[in-house]
């Protein structure tokens, strides 16, 4: 069974606290609102556990934008909002510029590029923190149950996944979403080794 | 004096946004759209930009291998990595490549900040 010592785990959630921090100030940029982000949590799932653990509240449709980045580590990064809320989103991201026919014509793309800024903002600042470049993929869209959708998001993985999930709020628009990161076992060993390397880097 | 920008990036909400910031502190520039890097390259041929905005992460030519081609088009456009991959590995190929790096979300005063260096030329 796969384990972080208490020190990597630490460091897993200081160094996505970062990139958190810098995620929330983008995404804050794009609502021009506050947006409060919580302590990412870590646990270790099934890939058949995945969808209850990070969509338990939503029985409800979300939408999620994906990117899968390789590197230092690989992973899987999702945003998701409820669904309902995406279109809310979008009218925050552009203002009064497009009417409701052209917000709703954009919707996807809009989330596909609200998604894009987000989980980048986040992953460069762990490959920077770390020197390490990762390359992510375009943003993928899609509606569903959270079943749906983490039953599509890398659906080739069978054994455990970790999962960091971070909550998000932009109070004043009572919208609450949230961004996931799903790594498989051989991301894992690369991602011990990342952290080692981290940790030893700030040790020496 | 008025001037052309090439604003070249796959999301159609990105140039919206691009479009509107740019036109809202020089409403007599005229904006010219591509939507990869491709299209940029093919743009070239019938517009001469003042400056190119870029995004580096786009189906089929990508920014920096656009760079690249339009290097061999025009030695001299200024060009602004406009994006959300803030790595530092990005912003040092920006670097090397002697392109402007900026990052997205795009706001009005990223956007007023760009085109400070055009404004006096």
């Amino acid at each position: 069974m796969f384990q972080l010592t208490e020190l990597q785990h630490d460091a897993l959630v200081e160094l996505f606290n970062q990139g958190v921090g810098q995620a929330a100030s983008a995404m804050s940029q794009i609502v021009h609102e506050e947006v409060t982000m919580s302590v990412p949590t870590i646990e270790f799932h099934t890939r058949a556990e995945v969808a209850q653990a990070l969509g338990s509240v939503e029985s409800r449709r979300i939408c999620a934008v994906t990117q899968t980045y390789q590197g230092a580590f690989n992973t899987d990064a999702m945003l998701m909002f409820p669904e309902e809320k995406s279109l809310e989103i979008v009218r925050l991201m552009v203002g009064q510029a497009l009417t409701p026919e052209e917000l709703t014509e954009m919707e996807q793309e809009a989330m596909n590029e609200i998604g894009n800024i987000i989980l980048n903002s986040c992953m460069s600042t762990l490959a920077n923190i770390a020197g390490k470049e990762l390359h992510g993929s375009l943003p993928m869209y899609r509606i569903g149950t959270s079943e749906q959708i983490f039953g599509a998001s890398g659906g080739q993985w069978n054994g455990m996944v970790l999962t960091l999930k971070i909550d998000f709020n932009i109070e004043k628009h009572h919208i609450n979403g949230y961004v996931a990161f799903l790594l498989d076992l051989t991301a894992l060993q690369d991602l011990q080794s990342y952290l080692d390397q981290y940790l030893s880097g700030l040790m020496s | 004096m008025t001037k052309t920008i090439l604003v070249v990036d796959d999301s159609r909400v990105s140039r919206l946004l691009s479009r509107q910031f740019i036109l809202e502190s020089h409403p007599d520039w005229t904006i010219v759209e591509a939507v990869t890097g491709e299209d940029a390259v093919d743009k070239l041929a019938t517009v001469i930009p003042d400056m190119i905005l870029l995004d580096v992460n786009m189906p089929g030519m990508g920014g920096i291998a656009a760079v690249a081609k339009i290097r061999e088009i025009s030695t001299t456009v200024p060009i602004c990595l406009l994006t959300a991959n803030v790595q530092e590995a990005t912003r040092e190929k920006a670097h090397s490549m002697g392109v402007q790096f900026a990052e997205k979300p795009i706001t009005q005063a990223r956007i007023d900040n760009i085109l400070s260096t055009l404004e006096n030329a």
